[in-house]
């Protein structure tokens, strides 16, 4: 399935000369060895092929729930097995299939849409998908353990804390999810990089296809939207390991702060699922309708919005909490707001398939579906917003008819398409219009069967999350037929995975652009090399095979462009003005390399430790990935070579503010900054709640703050100075700084007992974050001046230092705000 | 679980039906909600349709009136009725007599009148028709809700918060609510029931919670209540004017009049007491009460006669 070989190339044309070296450079290595492979293809196809069984083993998981639930009373599974059940379904959907699968996508096609030869960090991205590949198996190894997490997918305190649920089922959940996560966040760093950095010649953003933008989007979202999860995540895992009281009312804690930091993360998260697979029917409806997509500026802008309202909804989760009634009124009126771009997208979609007579293939089938389904989802949504109706329909089947509508019309359906659109990309052959059409029937109709008797059944007062019902209560006949339904969906599917199977050797092969789509990623005859581009060819055009007869009108090998030749033997691609797209540098990429398994690896063996509460292997692990970092950035600097190219002389890796490592150093700060946001606002919530317990929490040390302060100026002045002047000197001495101010900063929480109130506790996590953060700091700079010192640094290789910066930066702007929180209370008393 | 002899004619448990005003005021902006975004979901797919057959680009206004223009209105609609609604239902801000329920693994300690007599019953809440009641909402132990669909919305129950909602009952019947927050293994059979009486019957139901429980007034009752003393059962259970000190599990003083057994799942009768009593870990997992499966065969008649009995 992942077999990509560039050696696999019987139908692709004749031969240049150079290309020997080529094939060299960019060959996936064979067997077992190809597990060290880094290349986006390689690894984007791990990830979709990961995600898919992610995706059977839920929907089977799914199978069980709805047997279960065919006949009131039913005794097919236990309560114990159902709430293992129904809580493995939503995790692994969400958080295993949903967003790593459109990632995938987003490592597979982008750069192929985008004309760049590989994903801007490749190891970055195999190191996600080994996290996300064995956090995933942490997750599923709570089944062998027989301690399936059973607490929902939500993970509600304090059910989940550990005085409801002793045990390690949890653990399993917050610790395999955490690890998972990692994935998603350094993918968002990699795609924002890739997406602003890589773009071929004359591709400024507003000639940039439209997938681009969508996943631009959805990485800013994972970004900003994962940290509030990862921060409730370690607080719940905190508590539960330590006895930081964060969830406790009797203790200062509130569990309605979890609430709000996984809504926090939940609400954007369905958005992040639905944008990148709205952006796949943006990209494919076009080629149907052999027409560009119509009202693309108009696109982009709803889609930018929608990233920014998304945020601004989470509350409409927690209608029944009992909010006061002004909160549940703003809440209602922003969440009805996202109707607007979302109608924008779909009338520039209506208005696309108006251009033309769209050939109704099975990705049209599945375009098509996808709109009857996700408007009928939008619209409950919109009902869902509304208080009183809320009031009812929370928590009872009618939600959970309104979020298949929007997750399996609005990203299953899609994907499905893409699948039988793109495959032929992935394996040079085409997947059956003939079985597609059946799978896209019983999928549709069993789809419908399923869930839209669901609204019913949940107005008629069936909660969600029961394992059984009794019988006569006027849910028996829906469920039954809802069952029924499901099993079709689910032959639909099957119909779908033989298909993807059996195209393997069943399929024709695939012609040169199969679909006749204007993008960049059809140039090939499929399969593509390894290279993706011979040549990278300046754009003029969002759909430059339409526009561009020279692009597909010959052998694509020997189409003009940038970097036509290897001279080095290196991979090498051309890096971009992040707005004009004009080349700025050539970037130098990575060959094939272990020390992204190995780090995973040892990250992983940490994470079970702690699972498993040996704390000093948990240790070992930890500082083996800290070694195992080191190792991968321990190579020589190229930054200052020169290349001659048809776009002029470009210089390899060029210190600059936008060059695409600071660029991704930027992104990395954006999650920094949502991760100690969630924090801040975590102690805010809780001093705001419990203010009685905020006396009891005692007061920080200010002159050790004070102390804290001065060292952080010292670690930003010291930064500053070391980008204009870098020495290994002032690399110690910021690093000096940097574990002063750490010790400073804990002295001055130190006098606050975190065992004995949450907002304490709270107040520890914030420091002990910004610890973090100084410590990279600390290792970072000895990291440099060690490479200064033993040789490998020459005069003008300044990128780290440029990129230390704004990190430095950040980190003090953090202790400032914890100096501040830590101040107020005894300036109050002043007052 | 058990799969004998459930309630043959439980309350009402659909939104569709409304006894209440909040509930009725909802229903009606379900019907409208419905009703419009059908009309919304036919428009949008007849430009589907129209476009599909259309061949030419059309007008980037209708980017502006399906994207914008049409939710605007729709939803400027939307609020407004929601707003209405929910001054209709006139779920806060009321000075009504309270009811304080409490949420426990999984059952339901009802107080009436708090503040005053402090009348105990549990897993079945009677309200008064046509009078505003303020149901104040506590949990005991992790989160539940609490819903009643024929009569209102639902609120929920949160550890160390106390949630209040003022609902009106409209009709005398009987309806049944349900645990709507996931709260664990036996979450499923977290039910009660609502009575709603005449107010001259609710108030004679009130003074009820006031007297001594039912005495025992045969041989086997009286047997069956040393049965109850002897058991330990006290250290949970309150039966006024027999055994006062218990307050971790439901008041028992009036559980032979309940119209359900086990909060809300099982009919109320001798033969559900004895096996809920003999069987309770089989038939509610891991509710705090043991089975009492080592009491012989008459001893556990003589106990359930004598629940069934306090009526």
């Amino acid at each position: 399935m992942t077999d990509t070989s560039a050696d696999d190339r019987p139908r692709q044309g004749p031969i240049l000369d150079e290309l020997p070296l080529y094939e060299r450079a960019w060959a996936t290595p064979k067997g077992w060895r190809s597990l060290s492979s880094v290349s986006h293809r390689v690894v984007g196809q791990r990830f979709i092929v990961t995600g898919l069984g992610f995706f059977l083993i839920a929907g089977f998981l799914a199978l069980l729930v709805r047997t279960q639930l065919i006949v009131p009373q039913n005794t097919f599974l236990d309560a114990e097995t159902y709430n293992q059940v129904f809580t493995m379904h939503g995790t692994l959907m969400m958080f295993l299939f949903a967003i790593p699968i459109l990632e995938g996508f987003g490592v597979y096609l982008l750069p192929l849409m985008l004309g760049a030869r590989d994903l801007i960090f490749p190891r970055l991205g195999a190191f996600g998908y080994w996290c996300y590949l064995f956090g995933g198996l942490i997750v599923l190894a709570s089944f062998l353990f027989d301690a399936a997490p059973a607490g929902g997918w939500f993970m509600y305190t304090p059910l989940s804390s550990k005085e409801y649920t002793p045990g390690l089922s949890a653990d399993f959940w917050l610790i395999g999810i955490t690890f998972a996560e990692i994935a998603s966040v350094t993918a968002a760093v990699e795609l924002i990089a890739a997406i602003l950095c890589t773009r071929a010649p004359g591709m400024s953003l507003t000639k940039m296809p439209i997938f681009g933008w969508y996943m631009l989007v959805t990485a800013f979202m994972i970004a900003v939207g994962f940290p509030p999860l990862i921060v409730g995540s370690i607080l719940l895992e905190v508590e539960r390991l330590l006895g930081l009281p964060f969830f406790d009312p009797a203790m200062g804690g509130d569990p309605l702060l979890w609430q709000h930091l996984f809504w926090l993360f939940g609400h954007p998260e369905v958005y992040i699922i639905f944008l990148p697979a709205s952006g796949m029917v943006a990209t494919m409806l076009p080629t149907f309708v052999g027409k560009p997509l119509f009202g693309y500026g108009y696109a982009v802008a709803a889609v930018v919005a929608m990233g920014f309202i998304s945020f601004g909804l989470w509350a409409h989760h927690m209608f029944t909490t009992g909010l006061p009634m002004i909160t549940l009124s703003l809440f209602s009126a922003a969440s009805t707001m996202v109707t607007i771009p979302t109608g924008v997208q779909i009338f520039c979609l209506i208005l696309t398939l108006a251009q033309g007579r769209p050939r109704l293939t099975v990705p049209m089938h599945f375009i098509l579906g996808f709109l009857f389904i996700f408007v009928i989802g939008g619209l409950t949504g919109v009902m869902l917003a509304s208080v009183p109706f809320n009031w009812q329909a929370h928590d009872s089947y009618f939600v959970v008819a309104h979020l298949h509508y929007v997750l399996i019309g609005g990203m299953v359906f899609p994907l499905i398409g893409a699948f039988y659109y793109w495959t032929p990309h992935f394996t040079g052959r085409m997947m059956s219009e003939r079985l597609g059409r059946w799978a896209f029937w019983l999928m549709f109709i069993g789809f419908h069967v399923t869930f839209f008797l669901m609204h019913i059944t949940g107005l008629r007062g069936m909660p969600r999350r029961i394992a059984t019902y009794p019988e006569g209560l006027g849910w028996d006949r829906l469920n039954m037929l809802s069952s029924i339904g499901s099993y079709i969906l689910a032959a639909g599917v099957a119909v779908f995975v033989w298909d993807f199977i059996a195209h393997r050797w069943r399929g024709p092969l695939a012609p040169r652009d199969p679909w006749q789509a204007g993008t960049l990623e059809w140039m090939y005859p499929p399969i593509a090399p390894g290279h993706n581009f011979h040549a990278i060819p300046r754009v003029h055009s969002r759909e430059p095979l339409w526009d561009q007869p020279e692009l597909l009108g010959g052998d694509a090998h020997r189409v003009h462009g940038v970097l036509h030749d290897a001279p080095h033997g290196r991979r090498e691609t051309v890096g971009c003005h992040p707005l004009s797209g004009e080349p700025l540098q050539i970037v130098r990429l990575p060959h094939p390399t272990w020390v992204p398994l190995v780090t995973a690896a040892c990250v992983a063996v940490g994470f079970a430790a702690l699972l498993a509460n040996f704390y000093l292997v948990a240790a070992a692990g930890l500082v083996a990935a800290l070694v195992g970092f080191a190792v991968w950035a321990w190579e020589p600097s190229e930054t200052g070579e020169t290349l001659e190219t048809s776009e002029g002389t470009l210089t390899v890796n060029l210190p600059s503010r936008l060059g695409h490592t600071h660029i991704a150093i930027i992104g990395t700060l954006l999650i920094l900054v949502a991760l100690f946001a969630s924090l801040l606002l975590g102690v805010m919530y809780l001093w705001n709640v419990q203010p009685e317990f905020a006396r009891l929490a005692g007061d920080g040390d200010l002159d050790w703050a004070g102390a804290a302060l001065a060292c952080g100026a010292g670690v930003v002045l010291t930064a500053w100075l070391a980008r204009r002047w870098p020495n290994a000197l002032l690399d110690l001495i910021l690093a000096l700084f940097a574990a002063a101010a750490g010790g400073a900063l804990y002295l001055a929480v130190l006098p606050m007992d975190p065992l004995a109130t949450a907002l304490a506790g709270a107040v520890w996590m914030t420091a002990g974050f910004i610890g973090v953060q100084l410590f990279v700091l600390l290792y970072w700079s000895v990291f440099l001046a060690l490479r200064k010192l033993t040789g490998q640094v020459a005069p003008g290789q300044t990128v780290p230092e440029i990129n230390r910066l704004p990190y430095a930066v950040v980190t003090a702007g953090m202790l400032v705000a914890a100096a501040v929180v830590l101040a107020a209370p005894q300036l109050e008393a002043f007052t | 679980m058990n799969n004998t002899s459930t309630l043959a004619d439980y309350g009402s448990q659909t939104s569709f039906s409304s006894a209440g005003s909040g509930a009725a005021a909802t229903l009606g902006l379900t019907t409208a909600m419905s009703v419009a975004g059908g009309v919304l979901f036919l428009l949008v797919m007849g430009a589907v349709w129209l476009a599909r057959r259309r061949n030419r680009p059309g007008h980037v206004w209708w980017i502006w009136a399906g994207g914008v223009v049409l939710p605007v209105l729709a939803l400027a609609a939307l609020v407004a009725a929601s707003t209405f609604t929910l001054a209709a239902i006139g779920r806060t801000g009321d000075t009504a007599p309270v009811i304080e329920v409490t949420g426990h693994h999984y059952w339901w300690d009802v107080v009436h009148d708090p503040q005053g007599r402090a009348l105990r019953d549990a897993n079945e809440i009677v309200l008064p028709a046509d009078t505003k009641v303020t149901l104040r909402l506590r949990s005991g132990d992790v989160i539940h809700s609490f819903w009643v669909p024929s009569i209102a919305g639902k609120l929920d129950m949160i550890p160390g918060r106390v949630n209040e909602m003022t609902v009106t009952a409209t009709r005398p019947g009987r309806y049944r609510g349900q645990c709507a927050e996931f709260c664990g293994l036996s979450h499923p059979l977290m039910a009660f029931e609502v009575l709603v009486l005449p107010p001259a019957e609710y108030a004679a139901y009130l003074a009820g919670l006031q007297d001594e429980a039912r005495d025992a007034d045969t041989a086997q009752l009286e047997q069956g209540r040393e049965v109850f003393l002897r058991e330990g059962c006290p250290a949970c259970h309150v039966i006024r004017g027999i055994a006062e000190g218990g307050r971790i599990g439901p008041d028992l003083s009036r559980v032979g009049a309940r119209g359900s057994l086990g909060a809300g799942m099982w009919r109320m009768n001798v033969g559900n007491l004895a096996g809920w009593i003999a069987d309770v870990q089989d038939m509610k997992p891991v509710a705090e009460m043991p089975s009492f499966n080592h009491l012989s065969g008459p001893d556990l008649r003589a106990v359930a006669h004598y629940l069934a009995s306090l009526k």
